[in-house]
This record gives C-alpha cells, sequence and structure tokens, in this order.
C-alpha cells in the first residue's frame, strides 16, 4: 500500500495544486473502500449465522466490525464525493453509484445506533430492526461495488463474460497485425524485428488516434507523441511512461480509464481497442523499446510510385478484355463465380450514359437489340465513343468536377479565378492523350492556367490557402491521389507527409520564395523548391517559375511516376463501376482490391498513349463491367475496408443525365440565354446541363458549387431536391412542354406509354404497369395528365438508377 | 404540435426508412464520417429554435444600439467630430440608450441582452462577403473544404423541430445580385451534406410558393399525381433496379415534399394568413415581412430560420454615402418588425425557447476605415470636412466594436454586455466578444456540446476552428 502511494504523493508533490489534499484524499477512495466491503458484509453474515441467539460469541467481532465497516463506509463516501469533485466524474453511473454509497454509509450508521441501544437493553423489535437495516446496507453495498466497479472498468464488466453477450469491438490484434503472444515471454528472447514490429505498432497508435492533439501542431498538456526523445520526457505533469511498469504509466492509466471520465485519452472519439491498450502496455512493460534510428520507420501506408507489370497468370485465353483476368483471379481468391451479363438493353442504357450521358432513344433500344454483329457491344461502345461532341460535353462534368472549374463562382469578379472550359473541351473533343492534358495543366498557357491558377478571395487569406498551396494541394489530391491539406498547415498527423514537403512542393508554383507558416503564422524558414518524391528527380530552384513549372510538369507526368497514371485509371474506373479500386479516389495509398488490377490498367493506358477512350472503352466491354449492378445498402459500406467487388454498383444519375434526359425527352430546361458555352458549330438540338452555369436548380439535385475540388459526388437523395422535383417551375414547364409535342405525336395512350418507358427505362411495361398507366391516362388524354404522367416516369426510382 | 424536442425523440419519432436516410446522409466516407460529440447530454438546451436576423452591409453601432455623442448636421462641419447622426433615446433599461429611430426596440430592451463588445475578425481586407462568410460559418475563406453555415451545423446536430419543416430556412437574400457567388459560397451545408442545406426563400412574399403545388396545378391534380407515382412505383419490379434502401430512401424523400405541401403547417409560409393588423405592423418591406414569416415558422416548429435585410453592394445597411438618411430608412424597416416579433413570441410564450439574435458582419464610422491602427487601402472618398448632406453619415468599415442583440431562449433579460469607447475610434474597451463566441453561445443555448465535430479527411472539424470559441455564460439567465 505504500508503495502503491509513492508515485501518487510524487505527482501531488509535482503539482502545485492547491486543492492537492482533498484530490489526493479522494485519491484513497479506492483504497479505503474495500473496508466496508469487507466488514459490512462479513458482519451480515455472522449476524445470520448467530440469527438464532443474539448474544452469540460472535457479537463482540459483529460490533467491531460494525464500527469499523460504517466509520469506513462514511470514509469511503467522503472520499468518493472528493475524487469525484476534484478528478470530475459524471455521468449516470456516477451519480448511481454516488446515492448508494451515501445509502450504505447511512445505512450502516443506523445499524451501528441500533445496535449499541440492544447491547444496553435487548428488544425483540429492535433486533430484527437492527439487523434488517445491517442487511439492507450491506446490499446497497453490493450494488455501490458493483456500479463502481463498472466506472473503473467498463459498463460490460460483468455482463461481457456472460454467454450471449455481444462481442468486444472487431479491432483487436488481428488487424493490428501483430501476435502479442511472443511479447508476453521473457523479453530477452524476442527478436530485433519483433521488438521493431511492436514499437511500429505503437506509433501507429499514436500517430492515428493521438497526433492529433500530441504532435508538432498541437501539443496539448505539453505532450508529443511524435518524437522519441518527446514521448520519454512526457508533459506538463512529468513522465508519461515509466518504463518497465505499465501499472505506474500515466499514459497507460490515462488510455484505460472508461469513456467519460475526465482524464481519459482519447478524450474525443472513440476509446482505444482493448488490443491496442494490450499492445502499449506490453509495450512499456518490456521496457518501451524505441531506438534512435527508428524515426526512419514509415508509420502509414505509402503505396510504390514505379510502375508495375503484374505478372500473368498461367492461361489468359480465356477471356478477350485483360480486365477480366484480373478481376477472374480475383474472383477465384474470394470463392466468387462470374455472373450472367447484363441484357442488351440495359447494357446499352449503360454505356449511353456511361459515355455520352444520354439515354439511348427506343429505335437505338431496337436497332442494338437486332443488330446480328458478334460483337456488337464492342462495336456500339466504339461508335459511342466516336460521338465526339456528346463525349465531351458528357465527360466536361467529371473534369469540371475534379479541376474545380465552372463558369461562375467566388473569384470571377476580382479576376481571382481563370475558367479552362475551351482548353478542357478541346482536349477531350481530340481526345488529348492524358500526359499531355496533365503537362498542360501543370505547366499552363493562358487557356489552361485556371487549376494551378486557384481561387484568389481579396484580402489576406490563411498561409494554408495561399493560390501556391491551393495549387500543391489540388495537383496533389486530383492528379497524385495525395492528401496534402494537412500538411500544407502543419506535419500531417494522417499520413507521412511534413509541413516542409507541401511547402517544398507549393514552392514550385510560386513566384518568390516562400516563408514556411506553421498553422498560419511564420516560422521564418525558407521553402526548399522539391517534388514530393525524391524519385521523381530535383527541381532548379534557380530557375524562373515558367521554367520550374515546366521541369516539374515533365517530371510528374514521366511514365516513372506510376502514381500519376494509377490515379486516373481508378478515377475513371469509380466513374463507370461506381466504386474505385483504391477508395478513397484521392487517397491512393490506401489499398487497392486488387493491385494487379490497378497496376495493369495503369500501364497498359500508358502503353496505349494515354488513351482515355481507350480506357474507357477497355472498361465498359470488360466482362466485369458488363455485370449485373450490385445495390448497396448503405453509401458509406460502399468505402469501407473490406469491399468485395462483385460487379458494378448500382448508380444514382447525376444532376446533368437527369437534366439532359428531360431536356432531349421532354422539353429544355434551360434557355439559351443561360448557356455559357457553345462550341463553335454545334448542333444544338437542347441545351446540356453541362453548358449552363450553376444554377438552383441542379444544385439540388446535386451539381456541386465548384469551390473545391468534387472528386465523389453526394447522391443521396433529400428534401430540397424533392421540393424542387416537387414544385419547381423549371421542371415543371419542361414537362408541359413535352406533353404539348407528344400529344400530337402519339395518338394512342399505349404508344405514348410504350415510347416513353423504352425511352426513359430502356424496356416495355409490364401488363400491371401499363394498366395503371392506362387508366390514368384514359382514352383520350389531356396534356395536362400526359405532363404529371411524365412527372411521375422521370421521377420513377427505376429511371434514377443506372441499372 | 410538439413544442420542445430534443435529438433522441426527435429520432425516435422518425420512421425506418428516413432514419436510413439520415445515417447515410455523409456523402464520402473515409473522406468524411460523422463525429458529433459524446458528451451531448451533459448541456441542458435553453432553447429549441433560433432566428437569426441578419443586418447585411455592416450596421454602424453608433447610429443604432450603441450611440454616442450627437452632432447634427451644419455645412463646413469637421467630420472627425460626429461620433452619431442621431440624438439618443432612452431605452426600457436605466441609463442604456438607443439611437433615435428605434422607439419600439427600446421599448422592449428589457427582454433580452445587449452585446456592445462584438469584434469582427480582422480578414486584412474589407469585403462584406467574406466577413459575412466568417460570421456565418466562423471559418475564414477560403478554405480546402466547403464549410457549413451555421444553421446547416444546427440542422445537422438537432434535426428539424417539426419533421414536415425544413430545419434550415434562409429568407430575405437573392443570390443573382452582385457579389452573388460570395454569397452562395457560405450558404450551404459544405462537408455535412446537402440535405442540411439551406432551404431558400428569397422573397417572403412568395415563400408560398416555394411549398404549395407548381403554379397552375390544383389540389386535386397534385394528389392525383402522387398517387400515381406511388401506384407505378409499386407496380415496379424494382426488386431488380434498386436495394429496398435506394428505393425507399428516394420515395421517402418525395414523400416528405409531398406532406409538407399538403401539411397545414405548410400556412406558416402563407404570410397572408396573418391578421390584417398584425401583418401591417410587420409590413415595413421584405426584411418585416421576413420577420412575420420566422414567427409563423418557429409557431410551427422550424429550427433555425434566418432572416436578412439582404446583402446587395451599396443597398441597405452597406452606406457608402448619404449615411444618415439611409440608416434612418434601415431603422424603420427593422424596428417595428422586430419589436413586435419578440413580442408576439413573448405573448404565445415562445420566446422561452427561441433564441433571437440580432447582428452584421462589421460596423461602421464615419472617419475610419478597417480596425483603429489598420487602414484599408481603398477606403471611401469621405471629406475632412463636410459641405453636403450625403457626407454626413457612417461610410466607412469598421471592425473594432459591433452591437449585437439576444433575445429569448434562456438569455438574460435586462442585461448589457461589454462597451465601447465614448470618443473616437469607438472601439470595444470591455469585454469584447468574437464571433466564435457568439457561435458558442448559440450552441451552448441548444445545448450543442463546444467540441462538436465532424471527422473529414481524417481529422476533426469543429463548429468553431479548433474549438476555441467560448459560450458566453454571462449571457444566459
Amino acid at each position: 500500500m505504500i508503495a502503491l502511494s509513492i508515485p501518487l504523493i510524487q505527482q501531488i508533490l509535482l503539482e502545485s495544486d492547491p486543492f492537492w489534499l482533498w484530490q489526493f484524499l479522494g485519491r484513497l477512495h479506492p483504497m479505503i473502500v474495500h473496508f466496508p466491503i469487507s466488514l459490512l458484509l462479513v458482519a451480515a453474515v455472522l449476524e445470520i449465522i448467530s440469527i438464532k441467539q443474539f448474544s452469540s460469541r460472535w457479537r463482540s467481532t459483529i460490533e467491531l466490525m460494525l464500527w469499523t465497516g460504517a466509520i469506513s463506509a462514511v470514509a469511503s463516501a467522503g472520499m468518493g464525493y472528493l475524487l469525484m469533485v476534484q478528478d470530475g466524474y459524471e455521468g449516470a453511473g456516477v451519480d448511481l453509484h454516488q446515492k448508494l454509497g451515501i445509502a450504505t454509509a447511512v445505512l450502516s450508521l443506523v445499524a451501528l445506533g441500533l445496535h449499541t441501544l440492544e447491547q444496553r437493553q435487548p428488544i425483540r423489535s429492535r433486533i430484527i430492526a437492527y439487523r434488517s437495516t445491517l442487511i439492507l446496507s450491506a446490499i446497497a453495498l453490493v450494488f455501490t461495488g458493483h456500479y463502481g466497479a463498472m466506472l473503473t472498468h467498463g459498463p460490460d464488466y460483468l455482463t461481457e463474460v456472460l454467454p450471449g453477450a455481444s462481442a468486444p469491438p472487431a479491432n483487436t490484434a488481428a488487424d493490428l497485425n501483430i501476435d502479442l503472444a511472443i511479447y508476453e515471454q521473457d523479453t530477452s528472447a524476442i527478436s530485433e524485428q519483433a521488438k521493431l514490429k511492436l514499437l511500429t505498432g505503437v506509433r501507429t497508435v499514436f500517430a492515428h488516434t493521438c497526433y492529433r492533439c500530441h504532435s508538432s501542431d498541437k501539443i496539448k498538456g505539453g505532450l508529443r507523441l511524435d518524437d522519441r526523445k518527446l514521448v520519454f520526457k512526457g508533459g506538463e505533469n512529468g513522465p508519461v511512461i515509466t518504463a518497465g511498469d505499465p501499472e505506474n504509466s500515466e499514459l497507460i492509466r490515462r488510455i484505460s480509464l472508461p469513456k467519460g471520465h475526465d482524464d481519459v485519452m482519447p478524450n474525443k472519439g472513440d476509446l482505444l481497442t482493448p488490443a491496442q491498450i494490450k499492445m502499449i502496455s506490453i509495450w512499456v512493460q518490456n521496457g518501451a523499446w524505441w531506438p534512435e534510428n527508428a524515426e526512419d520507420l514509415k508509420i502509414f501506408r505509402n503505396a510504390p510510385l514505379a510502375p508495375r507489370y503484374p505478372e500473368w497468370p498461367a492461361d489468359t485465353s480465356r477471356f478477350d478484355n485483360k480486365i477480366d483476368v484480373w478481376v477472374d483471379q480475383y474472383f477465384s481468391s474470394k470463392n466468387l463465380s462470374w455472373d450472367e451479363p447484363v441484357d442488351d438493353r440495359t447494357y446499352l442504357r449503360r454505356i449511353y450514359l456511361d459515355i455520352v450521358g444520354l439515354n439511348p432513344s427506343s429505335e437505338e433500344i431496337h436497332q442494338f437489340v437486332e443488330d446480328p454483329h458478334p460483337e456488337k457491344r464492342q462495336k456500339w461502345a466504339r461508335e459511342l465513343l466516336d460521338q465526339e461532341e456528346s463525349y465531351a460535353l458528357h465527360w466536361l462534368t467529371f473534369w469540371n468536377d475534379i479541376l474545380r472549374n465552372d463558369y461562375t463562382g467566388t473569384g470571377y469578379i476580382t479576376k481571382g479565378r481563370y475558367g479552362i472550359t475551351e482548353w478542357l473541351f478541346k482536349s477531350l473533343v481530340d481526345n488529348k492523350p492524358y500526359q499531355d492534358m496533365a503537362r498542360e495543366l501543370l505547366s499552363p498557357d493562358e487557356s489552361s492556367k485556371g487549376f494551378i491558377a486557384g481561387i484568389q478571395w481579396r484580402g489576406v487569406v490563411n498561409a494554408s490557402q495561399r493560390t501556391e498551396m491551393q495549387a500543391a494541394q489540388n495537383v496533389a489530391q486530383v492528379m497524385l491521389g495525395l492528401n496534402l491539406k494537412c500538411a500544407s498547415c502543419h506535419d500531417s498527423f494522417i499520413s507521412d507527409w511534413k509541413l516542409k514537403d507541401a511547402y517544398g512542393f507549393a514552392n514550385i508554383f510560386s513566384e518568390v520564395t516562400m516563408e514556411i507558416n506553421r498553422c498560419d503564422k511564420p516560422t521564418g524558414e525558407m521553402a526548399e523548391t522539391r517534388l514530393l518524391w525524391k524519385e521523381l528527380g530535383t527541381i532548379d530552384s534557380t530557375a524562373s517559375r515558367e521554367n520550374r513549372l515546366e521541369e516539374m510538369a515533365t517530371k510528374l507526368t514521366d511514365t516513372n511516376n506510376g502514381r500519376l497514371y494509377r490515379t486516373m485509371v481508378n478515377r475513371i474506373w469509380a466513374q463507370l463501376m461506381g466504386r474505385g479500386i483504391v477508395e478513397p479516389v484521392d487517397e491512393m495509398d490506401q489499398l487497392p482490391w486488387s493491385q494487379d488490377l490497378l497496376d495493369w490498367l495503369a500501364v497498359n493506358f500508358v502503353g496505349n498513349g494515354f488513351d482515355l477512350k481507350n480506357l474507357i472503352y477497355t472498361i465498359v466491354t470488360s466482362r466485369a463491367y458488363q455485370l449485373p449492378a450490385i445495390p448497396v445498402d448503405n453509401n458509406l459500406a460502399l468505402r469501407e475496408e473490406g469491399y468485395t467487388f462483385r460487379g458494378p454498383v448500382l448508380r444514382k444519375i447525376t444532376a446533368e443525365q437527369f437534366s439532359d434526359m428531360v431536356s432531349s425527352n421532354f422539353g429544355s430546361l434551360f434557355t439559351s440565354k443561360e448557356m455559357k458555352f457553345n462550341p463553335e458549330n454545334r448542333d444544338t438540338n437542347f441545351i446540356r446541363a453541362s453548358q449552363v452555369a450553376n444554377n438552383a436548380f441542379l444544385t439540388a439535385l446535386g451539381r456541386p458549387n465548384r469551390e473545391v475540388v468534387v472528386t465523389n459526388r453526394n447522391d443521396q437523395p433529400n428534401l430540397i431536391q424533392a421540393l424542387e422535383l416537387t414544385n419547381g417551375t423549371r421542371l415543371t414547364q419542361a414537362l408541359a412542354q413535352g406533353a404539348e409535342q407528344w400529344k400530337n405525336t402519339y395518338n394512342e395512350p399505349e404508344d405514348l406509354i410504350d415510347h416513353t418507358y423504352m425511352n426513359l427505362l430502356g424496356r416495355l411495361p409490364l401488363s400491371d404497369e401499363k394498366d395503371v398507366a392506362l387508366q390514368a391516362l384514359g382514352p383520350s388524354p389531356d396534356t395536362n395528365i400526359i405532363q404529371d404522367y411524365f412527372w411521375v416516369m422521370v421521377l420513377h426510382p427505376e429511371v434514377q438508377f443506372i441499372k | 404540435m410538439p413544442n420542445s424536442h430534443n435529438r433522441r425523440s426527435f429520432l425516435k419519432q422518425l420512421s425506418a426508412a428516413s432514419i436510413a436516410t439520415m445515417a447515410a446522409g455523409a456523402p464520402i466516407p473515409g473522406l468524411l464520417s460523422s463525429c458529433s460529440s459524446e458528451l451531448s447530454s451533459r448541456i441542458p438546451a435553453t432553447a429549441d429554435s433560433v432566428i437569426w436576423l441578419f443586418m447585411a452591409g455592416g450596421m454602424a453601432h453608433t447610429e443604432t444600439f450603441d450611440p454616442k455623442r450627437y452632432t447634427p448636421f451644419t455645412k463646413g462641419m469637421e467630420g472627425n467630430d460626429v461620433l452619431s447622426t442621431f440624438p439618443s433615446i432612452p431605452t426600457a433599461l436605466d441609463g442604456v440608450h438607443f439611437s433615435k429611430g428605434l422607439e419600439s426596440m427600446a421599448g422592449i430592451m428589457d427582454r433580452g441582452a445587449l452585446i456592445r463588445s462584438y469584434v469582427a475578425a480582422d480578414l486584412g481586407h474589407i469585403l462584406h462577403t467574406r466577413h459575412q462568410f466568417h460570421f456565418h460559418t466562423c471559418y475564414e475563406p477560403p478554405q480546402a473544404f466547403n464549410v457549413p453555415h451555421i444553421g446547416s451545423w444546427i440542422s445537422h446536430e438537432l434535426g428539424p423541430v417539426n419533421e414536415v419543416i425544413p430545419a434550415f430556412i434562409n429568407i430575405g437574400q437573392r443570390f443573382d445580385v452582385g457579389e452573388g457567388e460570395e454569397l452562395k459560397a457560405y450558404h450551404t451545408a459544405g462537408f455535412l451534406g446537402d440535405e442540411y442545406g439551406p432551404f431558400l426563400i428569397p422573397d417572403p412574399t412568395k415563400g408560398l410558393d416555394s411549398v404549395r403545388p407548381p403554379v397552375g396545378m390544383s389540389e386535386k391534380r397534385f394528389e392525383k399525381r402522387h398517387e400515381l407515382y406511388n401506384q407505378l412505383v409499386s407496380e415496379s419490379p424494382m426488386g431488380e433496379y434498386g436495394s429496398d434502401y435506394q428505393k425507399e430512401s428516394m420515395k421517402a424523400s418525395m414523400e416528405q415534399a409531398y406532406r409538407l405541401l399538403k401539411s397545414p403547417e405548410a400556412a406558416a409560409f402563407n404570410i397572408n394568413k396573418e391578421h390584417r393588423e398584425s401583418y401591417d405592423i410587420y409590413n415595413t418591406g421584405k426584411f418585416g415581412l421576413g420577420c412575420l414569416m420566422a414567427k409563423r415558422l418557429v409557431e410551427e416548429g422550424a429550427r433555425f430560420v434566418s432572416v436578412t435585410s439582404e446583402y446587395v453592394p451599396f443597398m441597405g445597411w452597406d452606406t457608402h454615402e448619404n449615411g444618415h438618411t439611409r440608416a434612418k430608412d434601415m431603422k424603420k424597416q427593422i424596428d417595428g418588425p422586430i419589436s413586435q416579433l419578440i413580442k408576439d413570441l413573448d405573448k404565445s410564450g415562445r420566446l422561452d425557447r427561441t433564441l433571437i439574435i440580432l447582428a452584421s458582419e462589421f460596423s461602421r464610422d464615419m472617419m475610419v476605415e478597417g480596425r483603429p491602427d489598420q487602414k484599408v487601402k481603398e477606403q471611401v472618398n469621405q471629406p475632412d470636412i463636410l459641405e453636403e448632406m450625403k457626407h454626413y453619415g457612417m461610410h466607412r468599415h469598421f471592425t473594432d466594436g459591433c452591437s449585437i442583440l439576444m433575445f429569448g431562449g434562456g438569455i438574460k433579460k435586462g442585461h448589457v454586455h461589454g462597451r465601447t469607447a465614448d470618443e473616437r475610434p469607438c472601439k470595444t474597451i470591455e469585454k469584447p466578444i468574437y464571433a466564435r463566441d457568439i457561435h458558442q453561445t448559440i450552441y451552448h443555448a441548444l445545448g450543442i456540446p463546444p467540441d462538436t465535430h465532424y471527422m473529414i479527411e481524417q481529422r476533426p472539424f469543429y463548429t468553431t476552428p479548433e474549438e476555441e470559441g467560448k459560450a458566453e455564460k454571462d449571457l444566459f439567465a
């Protein structure tokens, strides 16, 4: 007990807290509580044993126990109260524990009082009262103890071992990838390599859960966990780790506390898992081994930079499309088999929406279904890709989102922003090789400078949002699948990237050498000029900005930078399949579900001259793409780890696809006055959504304002969107216009119904569907009912999804 | 109509489908996952709803709620002598004065708190929309993420009070005006997801159009159309085309819209239903009618209603000349409706659970531009000697001392917080309070813990930067 108090006293002496004594006494609470627990309980048991004879030989023992028990019950209640106040415990559990503790103290005092009276003058009724009070206090004590244990050991302490209790969190030693058992043996027998592994595990936990408050940028409590020396130096209150002694390590105490305790760490977000706590404790137990050279160890996963040609399996002849070779290999490793490809109608609607953004007409569906060509799917996909302008107007949206290019937005009024639409459209029409596109964005002329020029708001902006830093962040995110946002303000705690790296890269885009700012405060240190990866070579810091940009563009787009091409093929894959091979698509250091497929797509893309259309063609003609769409129960699950590829994801159509469907089939949603971009000689059948500036209608449907890069749209239906669709004037008027036209085109209601289904869904109505529609339309429908029927059809969930 | 809701009871009332919709509302996991505070139960809410009255364009404190020495206009006067261009009037609070023209509001000052020490952000350059962005989101533009409006945070944390009424309604701002794009940049739910975005009513007189069947469509036809939708959707072999989840969330949102349009609560958007007498008091223009709509909406269970005097460059409170005359006009617009709004809510008992806040992005002064010690280059051409009436007024931007009013929702009654200097520069000299503190004070009243944050790209994004703001406990009763 004395040994136990020493560190406590030490701690008290270290702190100059005026209430140290109260706090100290409070902390004795757990020790003192064991007196009443044992004594009052034993007294009650003895009382029951001697129930027949009040003046038994146990009487004096009981009396002694009662006295000691009652006094210590009162003392524990008092100390418990101090502990609660001083160390700031709160919550329903504390409340209950407190009330029961006080009840125990009061009941034991009453029992003691009655007992004292009893010894003077025994009365039967008083004996009964005394005994019941004592037993009640013992019961109260048991419950107090139970709730107290819940506070220190967690609410599931008792129940978690019962059969049928829910399993502990899944994040166990397994996904730490460490077998903790080997560390619990004789420490001298542990290999250096194993020690390093344990250390890496510990540092990974620090990095992922502690750095946000305890690293270079934010140093709460004076403690840093990102640097070996500082870890052992500890925080404001002294060391947090006592090597070899987890019991006396403040860090272990803190991470082991229950949720809601004032001292618990992390005090935000989830607690560490039991396995993580165990791992860190074992690490401390084994001497908290952390040699100096361990700093170079990478804590976060870093994907290799170089391109890689995966090794072909023995037999690839089963598949014409090489994507399927890798998918097949993946399927066999997962014990999955190939589903039948989708039917012609579904396939045609898919490639129309994916390549040109439009629905096929009923005539086109008919022609396709009847086409006898043995490779008609390939043939039609190729033909669609050859529709240069339709293709460009559809894919413009994808590129506008990721390059945050728009016709309006902040910065335009003050010349703080430049559009690149003309350049982009032309690049798409010409199917410019991606390497050239990337190079022209990085080392731009007037027409393509908008991307790295960024957005300049008038006034002084945070250092991490200077246009040079915006350029660094956006190039990293969009082209390299790398998040530099954290590192552009301070050393990142979500990756190994440092502030210096971000500034070194941003400096390439800068006219003058940048001064490094940490969290918007100048550090006095000037930035270097360099690429993010040494392997890609150096940048001449003395060269002019123009030459630096050119050098950077050449080096970043070099074919030895596999990352640039993996990032792009993954984006296109995600666009067509609803989910990337790597997710999130902006974090290319994450594990792909098939490394071989990703690597092959990238080298194949490079080998084919960076041909984007060819890449799209390869994907849409693969058997993998032709698999039935997989519905998702939850957008979140889709991007979690452990995703299994089974086929493309069922996708909701975009704001642009929906608008174009309405405009092409019924009436134009947009006026020619709203058209912001109309390439020369375009045969304007209708105004496509990508040609107009963002407006309330498109916003409600999910077109983002392009203030920041958007690489993944939210396709969740919501009330504001539903209201716009239900009573917005745009849709109402376009459908009314369509109703007029269709009424004149189709005399028979049945004709009208069939064509609507074919044009919008790519199929004919089922007989039940037809009956409902016929009944609604009646034998000679007027324009109102036709318009309402169209409304129903365009908002039909089946129309809203790409099957 | 339930008048007191919390997140828990709100969640209980939702159908399984809409919970699923909400749960999946966060756009991109990995990049983004919801992470509200664990400590939600710790703060008891003193308010359920918020009415945010925004004086867009920079309302001079010396001409409104913090008057200084009055100097009437005379030809050839020195601008430096002028602190206020209106005489002071007494208020219901002893020793506290307002500027002339705010008589009605002066009469109810014993029902709320007056903050005279708001210090606007120093953004290095005065640009209304940048300061507005900051005041509405607590973050300085630009940001690497789309950051949410305070109304979106509240909508995200608490949901609607009455399920059929959108949680966040924004009244009175058009976006096809100058700096419209900058205005759009902060009228957004940002990374929280579109469902928490503002329901926009640019013109309160046309508010009903947003919540009734399309123009020209009869009620009966509207019902039939909805019926046909449900029929055809249920006839379709949807199982093959989408999971129940996807179909249901689509259907659920359409159903929600239909229910709002059909609900009796939709009448709250119809200010013409108000008694003539009451309507006339509010009818001082678009802003006044916005207040009327806010009152009606809160009474039916809106969570966060913003009413703005509307920002249009050089209009409204953005006085670059004729400041005196224009301020007189603006005061006429706000005095009656705001005081009536407070009286009406007080009368109906709603004021106790509704926090009303009136604020502006910054204040104005006749001579000082920007911070007292930091001049801004492109300042208004304001002569030192005033020869014309058009130069008599507060034409320059001033960020170092501004007034904010708060009423209801647990706020002290008849309280004054902070003080500004009585001589130029009339800057805050006691108890400065910043945008982050104002935000935290509102969150505190609603029971939203100060450390509320969202995990975005694996790092926490707080309601106020680095969770540094502090709720001003002094303001609470």
